[in-house]
């Protein structure tokens, strides 16, 4: 019981170490820190909770339609959803890929105790996902549909069982994202285009659900049946929250079977499953003449295989390397629409549209942040630079040369997708140049800017290079710093624009964009060492 | 070849290493011991330039590594205590871009990573991703891509963790052929037997000063370094660098003869 007792607080501080510990310093949060990080999360989860609370009220009148078992099926769902999703990558880190596992298996400890206590780490994991749905749905539900002492009594206890399907669902999706990751070539890749796809059905479910709610609101029939159909064990808990002890036990029923299921199988295979190292496919190394590179190249290609290794960095910082081409395809796919917007602001600001298309290539270019954590992103493996015959200079420049490529190639397809949507508002080629020149310049100055930053707030001492990819000074005041330039150059045209001509505008923000540049690539050139 | 002149660094109130001056000539091998702490890795560091030190002068070739860190960084080849390789690249892929900075050419380097690799057993994994490698094969990684550009000086941390009892004795035999070739070495070590089998000197350090430098017979005298590093361990005997200073052969030193 005491082992038991030491691997569950192991498992359960392990899990919630978020909370407490400062993951860039590595040290316990204490005193007021721990409190306002405390508040900080509480506040989060709220604010999560009150949105589904808005999707419960929103449902609400199923409840008084007679539906409140459907109401409660499809908030479950929506729970376990939340639940699964949520917990399955800590699933995958903590009972599939866990540092520890072969220290725990050296220990005089059964592997079932083992198993169990990852299983709490799981459970309570999944437990506070699906939390975030089912506390304000069930207050919901308990306000409209007032249900008997045993309805109340069952509606609190369904979070707790639905848990159990939770866990079972994410050790089995757990499984096959540590099968993907041990067995899947181009990992990175496939990383970066599943959360895309994620996003974009993510803002596609989100801008579709508030009608569907309404469509199942006004019309719950066919949803019933489907539910009774496909999803019957969540009839059953409908059912049960209304006060029905033999739904109540079918569905308890259920949620253990499924999970007694994956227990078993898991105890089962637990110690073959954690030992097993499956590997990709080794490549043989065939014999041949190496080709060479000068040292700038290799540096460039060294930032690349950087860039390319790394998913966080992909996503967090090189967004605009797919926005902007996917917002050049959208303009000539929308062409149409965006004309008839064209002409109603050409009325009376045509000689601004070449600098709205400037301002719309620099606002998409901003999404690239790709030098700010470029140096922190170094971390354990500095001391190669540091050895080699290289100035840092010449490093940086290879950090920088990579972001230019990534940012000036994409703004291409979007350059000339503006320059042909605004084209007939265009009085000469010049106006060409407003849209390209100041842009062109913002991207250069936000690579020196990120660079800069990163130069004065580096951080090599990072375990998850999330840390320096997401929450690093760097790459915070890169981001809305360059989102406060654009922005401050807009507003800067509205109030001259009266008195200054687009071009000269153009040619002006031009020069301060530049001659920022200018110092801040003298100062970058100047660098000799990262102290 | 490498010339250390009262080198101090402090970290914060602690002196890691206090007055440290050693010199190494071309052709020698050097073994660097002490006790966990003692300033073997700081003192190694500030070779290499990674570490800016607070006094005192290093010279690499006659080079200063303060005023010409990049000269001396052509000459040497350092490798550390726990090699963290880019686990986003090949080994080939590593190793090639150590040759490309250091502008070795094609055939040069193609004939020295099969030279080295078949000797240290790791051809069969340099296309295999540095990620999946083991904390051996990254050591032997390490090793060959620290002699792909033939240096002239090797700076080794603790070379000999990790590496499998072939892979070790072929990298004693390595080491031992390139001195013989004029090429200075020196490295850290707690596995004195190894020190006192491959080394001509050796370099004691406690509590960053150097407490003994000089031939490996001298130092040893009928006794085993074994014997010799322990009695000096539990001693208080303050820092005696006159037979380090006693051991001046480097003649590529600048100020040599002033």
């Amino acid at each position: 019981m005491t082992r038991a007792r030491a691997l569950i607080k192991k498992q359960l501080a392990e899990v919630f170490a978020w909370l407490y510990r400062d993951m860039k310093k590595g040290t316990r949060r204490t005193g007021a820190a721990l409190v306002l990080y405390g508040v900080l999360y509480a506040v989060m989860y709220t604010a999560l909770g009150a949105m589904f609370y808005g999707m419960g009220m929103m449902l609400s009148p199923m409840i008084e339609a007679g539906y409140a078992w459907l109401y409660m099926a499809l908030t479950g769902l929506v729970g376990l959803f939340m639940g699964v999703f949520g917990s399955v990558f800590n699933t995958y880190a903590t009972l599939y890929n866990a540092k520890d596992n072969e220290l725990m298996l050296s220990l005089p400890v059964p592997t079932r105790l083992i198993l169990a206590s990852r299983l709490t780490g799981v459970c309570a994991i999944g437990l506070l996902y699906e939390l975030i749905v089912m506390i304000p749905t069930n207050i919901v539900y308990l306000i409209h549909a007032k249900p008997g002492v045993l309805g109340v009594i069952f509606t609190l206890i369904i979070p707790i069982v639905l848990s159990f399907i939770v866990l079972g669902l994410s050790c089995i999706l757990g499984w096959v994202v540590a099968l993907i990751a041990s067995r899947l070539k181009g990992k990175s890749y496939i990383t970066v285009i599943l959360s895309l796809a994620f996003i974009v059905a993510y803002y596609a479910f989100y801008s579709r659900v508030i009608i569907a709610i309404k469509a199942i609101v006004e019309n719950p029939g066919p949803v019933s049946e489907g539910v009774k159909i496909w999803a019957w064990p969540f009839r059953h808990m409908g059912l049960a929250a209304e006060g029905n002890a033999l739904s109540m036990l079918i569905f308890t029923g259920t949620a253990f079977l499924l999970f007694g299921a994956v227990y078993l199988v898991l105890s089962r295979s637990f110690i073959s499953i954690i030992t097993t190292k499956r590997g990709e496919k080794k490549v043989v190394y065939s014999r041949g003449e190496a080709k060479t590179a000068s040292p700038d190249s290799a540096l460039l290609r060294r930032e690349f295989k950087r860039f390319t290794s790394s998913p966080t960095y992909m996503l967090n910082c090189g967004l605009g390397i797919i926005m902007m081409p996917a917002a050049a395809a959208a303009m000539l796919i929308f062409n149409s629409n965006i004309r008839e917007v064209l002409s109603l602001f050409a009325a009376e600001h045509k000689s601004a549209i070449p600098l709205v298309a400037a301002a719309v290539i620099c606002f998409a270019a901003t999404m690239n942040n790709i030098t700010s954590p470029s140096i922190s992103l170094e971390g354990k493996y500095f001391w190669i630079i540091q050895s080699l015959p290289l100035s840092l200079a010449r490093v940086l420049f290879a950090k920088l040369k990579m972001h230019l490529i990534l940012t000036y190639i994409p703004a291409i397809p979007l350059a000339a997708a503006l320059i042909w949507l605004i084209s007939p508002y265009m009085s000469s080629p010049l106006d060409a140049l407003i849209v390209l020149l100041p842009s062109a310049l913002l991207i250069l100055f936000m690579a020196l800017a990120g660079l800069c930053l990163n130069i004065r707030f580096h951080n090599f001492e990072w375990s998850s290079e999330a840390v320096p990819v997401k929450r690093s000074l760097s790459v915070t005041l890169s981001v809305f710093g360059g989102w406060l330039v654009v922005a401050g150059l807009t507003a800067l045209y509205v109030l001259a624009g009266r008195f200054l001509p687009a071009l000269a505008y153009a040619a002006i923000a031009a020069v301060i964009l530049g001659a920022a540049a200018a110092i801040m690539l003298r100062y970058v050139a100047s660098v000799e060492s990262l102290d | 070849m490498l010339r250390i002149e009262n080198l101090t660094k402090t970290y914060g109130d602690k002196k890691a290493v206090d007055g440290l001056s050693l010199h190494i000539a071309p052709g020698e091998i050097c073994a660097f011991i002490g006790h966990n702490g003692a300033g073997k890795t700081t003192t190694l560091k500030s070779c290499c330039g990674i570490l800016k030190f607070d006094s005192g002068e290093i010279y690499i070739g006659g080079k200063s590594i303060k005023t010409d860190p990049l000269g001396c960084k052509e000459q040497i080849a350092y490798l550390p205590d726990n090699p963290d390789l880019y686990e986003f690249m090949t080994g080939i892929g590593y190793l090639n871009f150590i040759a490309d900075i250091f502008g070795v050419p094609a055939e040069t380097r193609t004939e020295r990573i099969h030279r080295y690799s078949d000797l240290l057993g790791l051809t069969a994994d340099l296309a295999q991703s540095v990620s999946a490698y083991s904390h051996g094969m990254k050591q032997k990684l390490a090793v060959i891509s620290a002699l792909i550009h033939d240096p002239k000086l090797i700076l080794m941390d603790e070379p000999f963790v990790g590496l499998d009892p072939k892979a070790s004795h072929q990298l004693r035999e390595l080491l031992r052929e390139l001195c013989d070739g004029g090429t200075a070495i020196f490295f850290s070590t707690h596995i004195l037997e190894t020190a006192e089998r491959l080394c001509d000197r050796v370099a004691i350090i406690k509590n960053g000063r150097l407490v003994v430098a000089g031939e490996m017979e001298e130092v040893r005298g009928d006794a085993s370094l074994e014997d010799v590093f322990l009695e000096l361990e539990n001693t208080d005997k303050p820092a005696d660098t006159d037979s380090a200073d006693a051991e001046i052969t480097d003649d590529t030193n600048p100020e040599a003869g002033k």
